[in-house]
């Protein structure tokens, strides 16, 4: 199977510090990846490179083998979406008329709303639980519901491979599942190619086909779940002390934290 | 409070109303009085007695020149917020206001004994290139950001502002109160030859901004968003700067700084139909107009012998109705 978007060692810097070096991972159709790593691993820096909004400084990025600078914005938009900044507060804007604007790649310029947006919209507040919130503006909702929306108008862009910078974050546990939930949803609907970042080391097990585990700027490991989720990578990347076993009920890898923290190094 | 008049198709119609409320009552205030009959004999029949000239020659212009700079001010200032994503930004914020005085006083203190022919023009020249200036000094490779705009825009405005006082300073005397009065903005030299200047600017201007409706909207989730949503980020943000700094240039030249309007006009629309650019930006300038014309109208008839700039008028009677609109609606910001 080909993938549909793929990084071949990427190397990036935000002037002379490094920030990622030989990157390579691949996005693959009906797939969720979880890109896993502590703060400051690079993960958001990669996600934005993926999303064409950083050229990288070495290696290259393709979508559908055309690096994201071939496309015309609004092309791209409609193969790729990405959930990460949080939705402005400034100004009040409703929830659905947050979630309408991830229609833009689908209309002209110039062009208003067809009846396939407003439906498109209202499927992507509908699996989101936001539907009853629908018509509050951005300001007047929680920090977690706002993030929700987020995923929303990403949902609603309609796009084949999504990008998901730590859409969890703020979520209560019925919601993170509900997250992926919708991912795995997609995933066997639309047979999205989903990349998530993510702090969840036990749920991303249960859902992602693959991990990546990204630190200090390099790929530690990559693969299925229970070959990256191991004690010693764990250790390695976070530096914390964890047990590693199968989940009785869903045979999932599950991590268990363990109390005290290892020696540095 | 939550639907805030969105979708509620009567506030057009309603907004309309208002400006042309504003301008009828601006057109029958003054010092003489005007009938209405005489005034329409006036319009159908071509001439008419003092009153109707007084009507057609001064009131009038002077309305609509008032309309004009209120509805571009505030359409100005819908512009600024979105692309700065600030909701405390106006139409002066990037040195725009500075660089139009410093140019119209230029000619006005120091080159010609009467400028007013081209001292638009020279208004207009001065906000454009300090509106350039800030622009490429707050460049970098990676784009422009907000924050930069606006930091050049202020090092830029106190930078032009000192300016201004050292050509007052050095100014001849005799010349310094009319270029004091211009500063504060009035709308006095209404006649039909300086709506006539300007139409051109805000018709284009504002059709632009129009143009531009959907890239505001997406310029609000900010730059990565909006770029990953499919805009093309520089390319609307530079066609806003520029298109609002025409704006608020041509306008500063033709009726001095005239604060307040470009700020909070858009706020109060934003509680009226929502950030939705396609329906804030008529709005804003329906609005911007009504306020600017009415606060113009309340400027002449508190002071007949016209001392009074309108610019303190937008303020004294703006605040304390935006603060009423903006605290109803406390959860919007």
């Amino acid at each position: 199977m080909k993938p549909i978007l793929s990084a071949a060692g990427v190397g990036f810097g935000y002037g002379d510090r490094e920030v990622l070096r030989g990157v390579s991972i691949d996005l693959f159709p009906g797939e969720v990846t979880i890109l896993l790593g502590p703060n400051g691993a690079g993960k958001s820096t990669l996600i934005r490179i993926l999303s064409g909004i950083l050229a990288p400084r070495d290696g290259a990025v393709l979508l559908e083998g055309r690096p994201p600078s071939a496309y015309r914005r609004r092309e791209m938009a409609r193969l790729l979406s990405v959930a990460g900044q949080d939705p402005p507060v400034d100004f009040p804007m409703t929830v659905r008329a947050y979630v309408g604007l991830g229609r833009f790649p689908h209309q002209g310029f110039f062009g208003g709303t067809s009846p396939e947006d407003a439906e498109e919209v209202e499927r992507a507040l509908a699996m989101s639980e936001l539907a009853g919130l629908a018509d509050r503006t951005l300001a007047e909702i929680s920090a977690g519901e706002r993030q929700r929306a987020a995923v929303a108008r990403a949902i609603a862009q309609g796009a084949r491979v999504m990008l998901l910078d730590e859409p969890t974050a703020f979520l209560d546990i019925r919601h993170r599942v509900a997250f992926y939930e919708i991912v795995t949803q997609l995933k066997e609907t639309c047979g999205i190619a989903a990349l998530v970042a993510s702090h969840d080391l036990s749920l991303c097990a249960e859902y992602g086909e693959r991990i990546v585990l990204l630190s200090g700027g390099t790929v530690a490991a990559q693969g299925r779940p229970e070959e990256v989720l191991t004690p010693s990578n764990v250790r390695a990347a976070y530096g914390v002390a964890v047990a590693c076993d199968r989940n009785p009920a869903t045979g999932a890898i599950r991590v268990t934290p363990l109390r005290g923290m290892p020696p540095a190094g | 409070m939550t639907g805030g008049g969105k979708g509620s198709g009567a506030v057009f119609p309603v907004l309309a109303a208002a400006l042309l409320g504003a301008l009828a009552l601006s057109a029958a205030t003054g010092p003489v009085t005007v009938s209405p009959r005489a005034a329409i004999d006036a319009l159908f029949r071509g001439a008419g007695d003092t009153g109707a000239r007084v009507l057609f020659s001064l009131r009038l212009p002077r309305a609509l020149l008032g309309a004009l700079v209120g509805g571009a001010l505030a359409s100005s200032g819908v512009a600024f917020q979105a692309l700065l994503r600030n909701p405390l930004a106006d139409p002066y914020i990037l040195g725009v206001s500075g660089g139009a005085a410093v140019g119209a006083l230029t000619v006005a203190l120091f080159l010609s004994a009467d400028a007013s022919p081209v001292l638009p023009l020279c208004a207009f020249a001065g906000a454009a290139l300090s509106a350039l200036g800030v622009f490429l000094l707050a460049r970098r490779r990676s784009g422009v950001s907000p924050e930069r705009l606006i930091l050049m825009g202020v090092v830029v405005g106190a930078f032009l502002n000192a300016v201004i006082m050292l050509m007052v300073t050095l100014a001849p005397p005799g010349k310094i109160p009319g270029a004091l009065y211009w500063l504060m903005g009035d709308l006095g030299l209404g006649t039909p030859r300086r709506v006539a200047v300007l139409f051109p600017y805000v018709a284009l201007g504002t059709v632009v901004l129009y143009l531009l409706s959907r890239g505001l909207d997406l310029l609000l989730l900010g730059d990565a968003a909006a770029f990953q949503a499919g805009l093309s980020v520089e390319r609307v943000k530079t066609a806003t700067y520029l298109t609002a700094s025409l704006l608020a240039g041509s306008v500063v030249a033709v009726s001095g700084l005239i604060g307040f309007v470009g700020l909070i006009v858009p706020h109060g629309a934003r509680v009226l139909v929502g950030s939705g650019h396609r329906r804030l930006l008529p709005a804003a300038f329906l609005m911007g107009g009504a306020f600017l014309v009415l606060s113009d109208t309340l400027a002449r008839a508190a002071s007949p012998t016209g001392e009074l700039p309108v610019g303190a008028v937008t303020a004294l009677a703006g605040a304390p109705f935006f603060l009423h609109l903006l605290r109803r609606n406390g959860r919007r910001p």
